[in-house]
C-alpha cells in the first residue's frame, strides 16, 4: 500500500468515530428536549 | 525506542482526575435517582428507552478496556490487517444479533433475561445453564475491567496495582448502586462522549507526533511480509476466524447486550444495533491503528508486555492534557462495561434466583428483589476485586465461556422460532457439544489422522452452522439454508485434514456443530408445538408501580407475544422450515 493510501487507512477510523459522535448526541439531545416539553423523564 | 520515559501524573492529580470521573457520574446518577426504585425499571429502564441512550449504551457496554488493549496487539502482531481482524467481527456480534432480538423482543416484549425467557420456554436446566454461563462471563469482564483500570493507574501513577483496582470498583460501585440500569445506560451515554471524542483526537495527534506518514517509509523494514499484507491469511486463520466463529456466541450468551436488547424501545432496535456496529468498529479499529503505528517505528513496550504498548505509547507522544484525556477514556471504556456487568449480575440474581426460583413469580416482592440486586452488586464487586489479585488467564477463562455460549447459540435461537424444540434435546445438545469441545480446545486427545478428520469433519459442519445461522436472521431459512450447505461444500477440501491443527477455531466451530446436529435430531421428531404467546404471558413485570415509568408504547409494541403460524412469514424467517 501506498503511504497516502496508509495515511487514510490510519485515519479513516477517528473521522468515522466523529461522525458516530454527532449522530449520538443529536439523537440524546433531542429526546431529552422532547422529554422536558413533554414533561416526562428521560429514561 | 526500548526504555522511553513515559510521563506519570502525581497522586493529587490522579485523584483530581478519578474524583472528577467518578464523582461526576455520581451526580449524573443521583439525577434520576428514586426514593421508591422500581424493581423492573432497575433491570431495565421501563423497556422503552430511545435511540440516543440506547446506542451509547451498548456502544460503551460493548468497548471495554481489554478490547483497545487486544485490539493494539493485534494491530502490533499481525500487521496492518489486524485491528480489522479484531474489530470488525467484534463489531459484526452487535449487527448479527439485531435481527434475531427483534424476533426475541417480539415473543418476550418485557422480559428482564434471556434465562428467563428459557425458563418459560424449557425449564430449570436451560435457564441455568444461560444464566451460569452470564454470571461467569460477567465475572471474568469486571474483574478483567478492575485489572486494567489498576494496571492503569499503577502505570501512570505512584499509586500500585491494587490501589488502582480498589479506586476503579469503588468508582463503579459508587455511582451503579443505586438506580442499577437506570444509572448505567445514562453515565453511559457520557462515557461514550468521552471515549469516542478521545479517540477521534488522540489517533491522528500520535499519527502525527511519531513522524507518520513518513514512518511508513523509513519503518517499512519492521514489517514481514504477512504483516504487510491487508490479506494476511496469518492475521486472518489466527485472530479473524476465531471471532468470526465467536460472532454469534457472545451476543447470544451475554447478559449485558440481553439486557439492552429488552430495554430499548422496540421500533430503535435496528437504529441502534447498526449505530453501535459502526462506533464500536470504528473506535476499536482505530485504536488498534496505534499498534500498527508502533510497529511501523519499531516501538518496543516496557518488558515486552504488550499491555504497556496503548498506554506506553500515549505517554510518549502525548501531551499533558491529552494524555489526561487518554486516561479519561480508558477509565471510561472499562466502568462502563463494569457497570454493565453489574447490572447483568443483578438482574439475573433478581429475575432468574429470586423471582422465579426462590419467591415465584406471584409471590416476589419489589422491594426484596431490589435490595437482593444492591446486595448482588457488592458481592460482585468484592469477588471481582479479590480474583483480580488471582492473576487468572483472562484469555482462556474468556474462551472456555466463549465456547459454553457456542454451544448455546443454536439451542437457543432455534428455541424462539422452532416450536419443536425440547428441553431434553436443548440440554443434552450442549452438553454434548461441551464434552466434544473440551479435549478439542485444549488437545486432550493426540491429534492422530483419525481423530483429526473426525474434528475436521465436525469444524466445517460448524462452519455451515455459522454462516447459515447469520444468514437466517436477516434473509430466512432457504437462504441459510444456500449458504450453509454452500460454506460447508466450499470450506471442506480446504479444512479437512488441517482445521484441527488451529484449536481455538475448530474447537469453537465443533461446539456449534454438535449443539445443532443433537439438538435439531433430537426435536425434529417432536409432534407437540410450543406455543409462543406463553412466553409473553409468563416474563412480565414484576412491579405494580413500573405503570408510573413505562411510557406509551409506540405501534411495534402492540404486537407482540402475538403467536405465529408455524410457516413463518416473509419478515420473520421460520428456523422451522429448515427442519421439516
Amino acid at each position: 500500500m501506498s503511504t497516502l493510501a496508509l495515511s487514510v487507512y490510519v485515519l479513516m477510523w477517528p473521522v468515522i468515530v466523529a461522525a458516530v459522535l454527532f449522530v449520538i448526541s443529536r439523537g440524546f439531545f433531542r429526546e431529552w428536549a422532547e422529554a422536558r416539553r413533554n414533561g416526562e423523564r428521560l429514561i | 525506542m526500548h526504555g522511553v520515559e513515559t510521563a506519570q501524573f502525581s497522586a493529587v492529580v490522579i485523584i483530581g482526575l478519578l474524583v472528577l470521573f467518578y464523582g461526576g457520574t455520581f451526580l449524573i446518577s443521583t439525577r434520576i435517582g428514586k426514593k421508591d426504585e422500581n424493581a423492573d425499571a432497575y433491570m431495565t429502564g421501563g423497556n422503552n428507552i430511545g435511540f440516543g441512550i440506547s446506542a451509547a449504551s451498548m456502544t460503551a457496554t460493548w468497548i471495554w478496556a481489554a478490547s483497545m488493549y487486544a485490539s493494539a496487539t493485534s494491530g502490533y502482531t499481525y500487521g496492518i490487517s489486524g485491528p480489522i481482524h479484531y474489530g470488525l467481527w467484534g463489531a459484526l456480534m452487535i449487527l448479527f444479533i439485531y435481527p434475531f432480538g427483534k424476533r426475541i423482543r417480539s415473543v418476550a416484549p418485557k422480559a428482564h433475561t434471556l434465562a428467563e425467557v428459557m425458563y418459560v420456554r424449557h425449564g430449570r436446566s436451560s435457564q441455568l445453564m444461560l444464566a451460569g454461563s452470564n454470571v461467569v462471563g460477567s465475572l471474568i469482564s469486571l474483574m478483567s475491567n478492575f485489572i486494567a483500570g489498576g494496571v492503569l493507574i499503577s502505570l501512570l501513577s505512584p499509586f500500585n496495582f491494587t490501589q488502582g483496582v480498589f479506586a476503579v470498583a469503588a468508582g463503579v460501585l459508587l455511582y451503579t448502586l443505586w438506580s442499577g440500569f437506570r444509572a448505567s445506560v445514562l453515565t453511559d451515554f457520557i462515557q461514550v462522549v468521552a471515549m469516542l471524542g478521545a479517540v477521534a483526537v488522540i489517533v491522528p495527534v500520535i499519527f502525527f507526533a511519531a513522524g507518520f506518514p513518513a514512518a511508513f517509509e523509513s519503518g517499512a523494514h519492521n514489517l514481514t511480509p504477512q504483516q504487510g499484507s491487508f490479506f494476511s491469511s496469518t492475521a486472518f486463520m489466527n485472530q479473524g476466524a476465531p471471532y468470526i466463529a465467536a460472532v454469534l456466541a457472545y451476543a447470544i450468551g451475554n447478559q449485558t447486550i440481553a439486557q439492552r436488547l429488552f430495554a430499548v424501545k422496540q421500533s430503535l432496535i435496528k437504529p441502534t444495533f447498526v449505530t453501535a456496529t459502526i462506533g464500536y468498529g470504528a473506535m476499536v479499529i482505530g485504536v488498534g491503528m496505534l499498534g500498527v503505528l508502533a510497529l511501523y517505528i519499531g516501538f518496543e513496550p516496557t518488558g515486552g508486555d504488550l499491555n504497556n504498548l496503548i498506554p506506553e505509547m500515549a505517554a510518549t507522544y502525548l501531551s499533558p492534557a491529552l494524555l489526561v484525556v487518554f486516561f479519561i477514556m480508558i477509565v471510561g471504556a472499562l466502568s462502563s462495561t463494569a457497570d454493565a456487568d453489574l447490572c447483568a449480575l443483578s438482574s439475573i440474581t433478581m429475575t432468574d434466583i429470586y423471582g422465579q426460583a426462590v419467591a415465584g413469580r406471584e409471590k416476589a416482592n419489589p422491594k426484596t428483589m431490589l435490595l437482593i440486586g444492591r446486595i448482588t452488586m457488592v458481592l460482585a464487586t468484592a469477588a471481582a476485586v479479590a480474583f483480580a489479585s488471582l492473576q487468572l488467564s483472562i484469555l482462556d477463562l474468556l474462551v472456555f465461556v466463549g465456547a459454553l455460549w457456542g454451544a448455546l447459540v443454536f439451542p437457543v435461537l432455534a428455541s424462539f422460532y422452532w416450536e419443536k424444540v425440547t428441553s431434553k434435546a436443548f440440554t443434552t445438545s450442549v452438553l454434548a457439544a461441551l464434552a466434544v469441545f473440551l479435549p478439542v480446545r485444549f488437545s486432550w486427545i493426540p491429534s492422530g489422522l483419525a481423530f483429526g478428520i473426525v474434528v475436521d469433519v465436525l469444524a466445517v459442519i460448524g462452519i455451515g452452522v455459522v454462516l447459515g445461522l447469520m444468514t437466517f436472521g436477516f434473509f430466512g431459512t432457504k437462504p441459510a439454508k444456500v449458504v450453509g450447505v454452500l460454506a460447508v461444500v466450499v470450506s471442506a477440501p480446504f479444512a479437512i485434514g488441517s482445521l484441527h491443527e488451529y484449536a481455538t477455531l475448530s474447537g469453537s466451530l465443533v461446539a456449534y456443530s454438535v449443539s445443532t446436529v443433537i439438538c435439531w435430531a433430537m426435536s425434529v421428531g417432536n409432534n407437540e408445538r410450543f406455543d409462543f404467546a406463553v412466553i409473553a404471558q409468563r416474563t412480565g413485570d414484576f412491579d405494580d408501580g413500573s405503570a408510573q415509568v413505562v411510557a406509551v408504547t409506540d405501534g411495534a409494541d402492540r404486537g407482540a407475544g402475538v403467536p405465529r403460524p408455524a410457516g413463518g412469514t416473509h419478515d420473520e424467517p421460520d428456523l422451522a422450515a429448515s427442519s421439516k
